[in-house]
């Protein structure tokens, strides 16, 4: 059992005595009553000490009670400052006349008759008066007879005092027999101590090591760029280039170029975020048309009517990162081609807990001779077996820009099989306007949803409007939900 | 999206199998099931799919790929001797009109709902909300053919469906609530078109209401279907569909002539597609039979034409068949998404991270290394955030959405501080200091790029914290820079400066002016910078721009 100095200390100061109350040891030790009683709990817990709160209520002086002190009360004052009898007018002009006349009637000190005050002769102090003195006193009084009364005229206050008693034990009385060393502690080592050598003789301060000093919080990366950061990690891992590219984007690359009709309800106003600015088409536009309007050369109906090249100028925000995608294949028309994104991506949506009007979108292509539908199960299997989600499965899916098109379906303990994203082959209608010969597989996944699943999120907007203790509080390395 | 009703008893009889099958094998054709119900199944059909759109063409779809029944479904036609007459002067107002009989009906309220419920799904997935087609479908022996299709003045009446009075064409339009729902289909031609019999009675008002006296219920026998609308495929698919449904649930099919011309056909389309393409895009075995067969279960009609080329009959609902590898996408089906074995192909290749994103990652490391938390804020933002609290002027390259959502949401952002100034706003009742910063995209003059920015609140953030980070930042991130006093209103003034790297401003640091400070409702001096990052070495250079509309 090794004692601080400080428990130590306490002990030679309740030697003599054997018990006294705090205040009366922290004189003794030159220190303050807190300290004493922090000393006195850990001394408690070995058993050398007993310490005894005891809670009193004691009564002091108010303002208008400090007032009166040493000069009395209001109605003693006035009685003391005439004679036998004054006539009430002349009495009135008294400060303390107001509060004083009624008091001394109602003690029976005076009578009033005609206007004029009369002594009675009787001025015995009261109860209250005596309390009132012993207050003025000691500066502090027990509660005792007439204390009710002063405070109910506000001239004294309860407070609550709360006293300590610490009593040597037996065990602490032996320990104290046998003698204590009280050489001073060391809590920071110095640089001459360090260099002296005289930290080999030092007494270094014991700490209690169970407790926690202030929460120090580090820098950290966003818990959903921690996301982002390992799936582009995956996707590099998997020999993917990363794309990146523009927010703002002309309609032909977002839409068109993707062979998506332009009479689509998702090129109306209300799905898509639609700006002012336009965007001139690329060389080579024509045969986009022609894709459109006819199939071009391909075994394609097409869509039929007529393709309009001011449409497709419109700018709108990215509705996905398709469109970087295609731009990546059209400037890189020799296979292989294995590339990715993640961006955010826009939809004309009212925000709540699970819809935003922005979000992220991861998005894979993959193009090469002789690649093929199981090649892009192939790819979807492994992303979702590194992100995590070891049992996938395909069913037959709808986008208006690949066929064949699969949603992929992973495996979440409690909650059953969740659709993740979709993917599928490139249309030839989107490829062959670009001279693209070899089939691109496809596939993107809106990353919020997998926050979702990951981070234990039930808002959405908690990512993009995020709680600082939140971040603070979720760690950097968490293993997997 | 379609979602639709499947009452288990009625699809029981016409798949004939029993629910349980049917429930589990949907979703492979290509749905997703949406709630399973005590006496039916509400399920989401894909929008490329209407002959979907009804219990029959499920059942249709169904049969084949449980190998129940197989090969193009045939629906024979005979002719009724209805004609009708097309008016030119709906040419430029909704030219495009199809239309056919059904006899033999056997309609009870469950029956009519689903109609009603298949025109509805066929108005949204190919009608575009009724522009493109809209149907009607009418009692036949309420009217007198021949029937014409009129553009007809404005202030001809009739009583439209569920009124009890005549109502001229433009108080349908203001008072019907059909009318307010479609006017704007209309509303600008003079002439709107009208369908109307022998006797001049109306039968519709395309594309916005019916007449009450073709009302089909439970006692019609014989229904007059017209589609009308500005595309011919579209109102021919939308016809073909609803006819082929209620053939499938014992009707008779019989053509109208309309100007000379003999509809529907109902015939299907010829397609010779290669077994090879097939089979490379798919990366399965494939012969000409085993194709021909595949396809047969998606009730094509197909055989095989040699070894290396099959013969397609698409039936005439399939709207989605534009291309030869819609087939194959069938062929994938009907052979099982479940058994097809993935695997990776052979070709290697070297990864390559983005420059951006490389440059944003070495950001986030010496923002970390500072104690910063990273922020991921919204980067549709508003005025009053952008600007207004920061007490700085508009820029002109604002980008500004043309239809917002919200008034939260009016702009892209061209600055991250203002963000993150909102960040510690929200983030007030959390424990100080908070040093937060965002790295992320922003827009000018429709070019997307980089920045970053860093706040630090606390009752002791000033301007030397700020510089001091800056000062890392730079340093950092091999910036040689040099400062000068800044104007930037949302600072202090004379505790302000500009990093200029070359001969550029590429940002700023300092203390933030109380004014802004009030603004966002904070309590605590902060120290902030901001920086374009596309002053770091090796930032690629920007793309093509698009120009901005002179409007």
């Amino acid at each position: 059992m090794e004692l601080t100095l400080n428990e130590k200390r306490l002990l030679v100061a309740l030697g003599p005595v054997g018990s006294a109350d705090a205040a009366t040891l922290a004189d003794r030790m030159g220190t303050r009553r807190e300290a004493v009683v922090q000393y006195a709990n850990l001394a408690g817990e070995r058993g050398l000490v007993d310490v005894e709160k005891h809670v009193s209520r004691q009564y002091t002086l108010t303002e208008e009670g400090q007032d009166y002190a040493g000069r009395g009360l209001p109605e003693r004052q006035v009685l003391e400052s005439f004679g036998d009898e004054i006539p009430m007018r002349d009495l009135q002009a008294h400060p303390l006349a107001k509060i004083a006349i009624g008091w001394m009637r109602k003690k029976g000190w005076v009578v009033i008759r005609d206007g004029v005050v009369q002594k009675t002769g009787d001025a015995i102090p009261g109860s209250d008066e005596v309390a009132f003195a012993r207050a003025g006193d000691a500066g502090a009084i027990e509660d005792g007879e007439g204390v009710a009364d002063l405070l109910r005229r506000g001239l004294v206050q309860e407070e609550e005092a709360v006293t300590y008693t610490v009593s040597l034990t037996p065990q602490g009385g032996k320990l104290l027999a046998e003698g204590l060393d009280l050489q001073e502690e060391v809590g920071t080592l110095t640089r001459d101590q360090i260099l002296s050598g005289a930290w080999r003789d030092l007494p270094l301060r014991r700490y209690d090591v169970t407790k926690l000093p202030r929460r120090a919080y580090p820098g950290k990366t966003h818990p959903y760029q921690r996301l982002l950061d390992e799936m582009r990690r995956v996707l590099l891992d998997m020999g993917f280039t990363e794309i990146a590219g523009g927010i703002v984007q002309s309609s032909f690359w977002n839409f068109d170029a993707l062979f998506q009709p332009q009479d689509h309800p998702a090129r109306e106003m209300q799905d898509t975020f639609f700006l002012g600015e336009r965007w001139p088409l690329p060389a080579g536009y024509e045969r986009v048309r022609d894709m459109h309007e006819h199939g071009g050369e391909t075994s394609s109906i097409g869509w039929g009517g007529t393709w309009s090249a001011e449409k497709a100028e419109q700018c709108v925000l990215r509705t996905h990162t398709t469109c970087l995608s295609i731009q990546h294949l059209a400037e890189h028309q020799k296979p292989p081609v294995k590339a990715f994104g993640i961006g955010r991506v826009y939809r004309r949506e009212a925000t709540d807990p699970t819809h935003l009007a922005e979000f992220e979108q991861l998005e894979g292509i993959v193009m090469d001779e002789g690649v093929n539908f199981r090649n892009l199960l192939g790819f979807l299997k492994e992303f979702y077996a590194k992100m995590g989600f070891e049992k996938v499965r395909f069913r037959p899916g709808y986008f208006p820009y690949t066929e064949p098109s699969v949603e992929p379906e992973v495996y979440v303990d409690g909650l059953g099989w969740v659709e993740l994203g979709g993917a599928g082959i490139f249309r030839q209608e989107v490829t062959a306007p670009l001279g693209i010969e070899h089939p691109v597989l496809a596939w993107g996944l809106g990353i919020s949803r997998v926050a979702m699943l990951r981070l234990g999120l039930r808002d959405l907007r908690h990512l993009y409007r995020s709680d600082v203790e939140w971040i603070r509080e979720t760690p950097i390395y968490g293993g997997r939900r | 999206m379609a979602i639709i009703t499947l009452p288990y008893r009625y699809l029981e009889r016409l798949t004939g199998t029993d629910r349980a099958t049917i429930i589990d094998r949907i979703p492979m054709i290509g749905a997703d099931i949406e709630r399973i119900e005590e006496d039916h199944v509400d399920v989401e059909f894909f929008p490329d799919r209407p002959d979907l759109y009804s219990p029959e063409g499920v059942a249709r779809a169904m049969r084949g790929f449980l190998g129940i029944e197989e090969g193009l479904p045939v629906y024979p036609v005979r002719p009724s001797g209805i004609t009708f007459s097309v008016d030119p002067g709906l040419a430029d107002i909704r030219p495009h009109l199809a239309s056919a009989v059904i006899r033999n009906v056997d309609l009870d309220e469950e029956a009519i709902e689903s109609l009603m419920g298949l025109q509805e799904a066929l108005h949204w997935a190919v009608g575009r909300g009724r522009g493109k087609v809209a149907i009607g479908v009418h009692d036949l022996d309420a009217v007198t053919p021949p029937f014409r299709y009129i553009a007809s003045p404005r202030d001809y009446s009739f009583v439209p469906l569920d009124f009890d009075r005549e109502m001229t064409l433009d108080e349908i339009l203001t008072d019907h609530p059909k009318g307010r729902d479609y006017a704007h289909l209309v509303e600008r031609f003079s002439r709107l078109p009208l369908i109307v019999d022998a006797d001049d009675q109306v039968l519709s008002l395309p594309p916005i209401i019916n007449g009450e006296l073709t009302r089909v219920t439970t006692a019609t026998k014989n229904i007059l279907l017209d589609c009308t609308g500005t595309d011919k495929k579209a109102v021919m698919t939308a016809t073909n569909i609803i006819c082929t449904a209620l053939a499938e649930a014992g009707a008779a099919i019989e053509t109208v002539t309309i100007d000379g011309e003999v509809m529907p056909t109902l015939a299907p389309t010829r397609r010779v597609v290669s077994v090879g393409e097939c089979a490379s895009l798919l990366g399965i075995p494939l012969s000409s039979a085993d194709m021909a067969e595949l396809l047969a279960r998606m009730r094509f009609g197909a055989e095989p034409d040699g070894d290396s080329h099959v013969r397609v009959l698409v039936p005439c609902y399939r709207a989605d068949i534009l291309h030869d590898w819609d087939i194959f996408e069938d062929v994938a089906i009907a052979y099982g998404f479940e058994n097809f074995d993935a695997t990776l192909p052979a070709t290697s290749t070297i990864a390559e991270e983005h420059p951006t994103t490389a440059i944003a990652g070495a950001v986030r490391s010496v923002m970390v290394g500072l104690g910063y938390i990273e922020m991921i804020p919204f980067t549709l933002t508003n005025d009053r955030v952008l600007y207004e609290s920061m007490q700085r002027s508009p820029l002109p390259g604002t980008l500004r959405l043309l239809h917002p959502i919200s008034e939260e949401q009016t702009l892209v952002r061209t600055d991250l501080l203002p963000l993150l100034m909102e960040m510690l706003q929200a983030n007030k009742h959390r424990e100080l200091p908070q040093r937060l910063f965002a790295v992320g995209d922003v827009v000018e003059d429709c070019v997307t790029y980089k920045k970053i920015a860093a706040v630090s609140i606390h009752p002791g953030a000033d301007f030397s914290e700020a510089y001091a980070a800056a000062d890392v930042f730079c340093r950092e991130l091999s910036l040689p820079y040099s400062v000068t006093e800044s104007d930037d209103p949302a600072f202090i003034d004379g505790r302000r400066g500009d990093i200029i790297v070359g001969e550029r401003i590429i940002g700023m640091f300092g203390e933030i002016h109380p004014g802004t400070l009030n603004a966002f409702d904070l309590e605590h001096p902060v120290a902030a910078f901001a920086f374009d990052l596309r002053a770091v070495p090796g930032y690629p250079a920007p793309r093509g721009t698009p120009s901005p509309d002179e409007r």
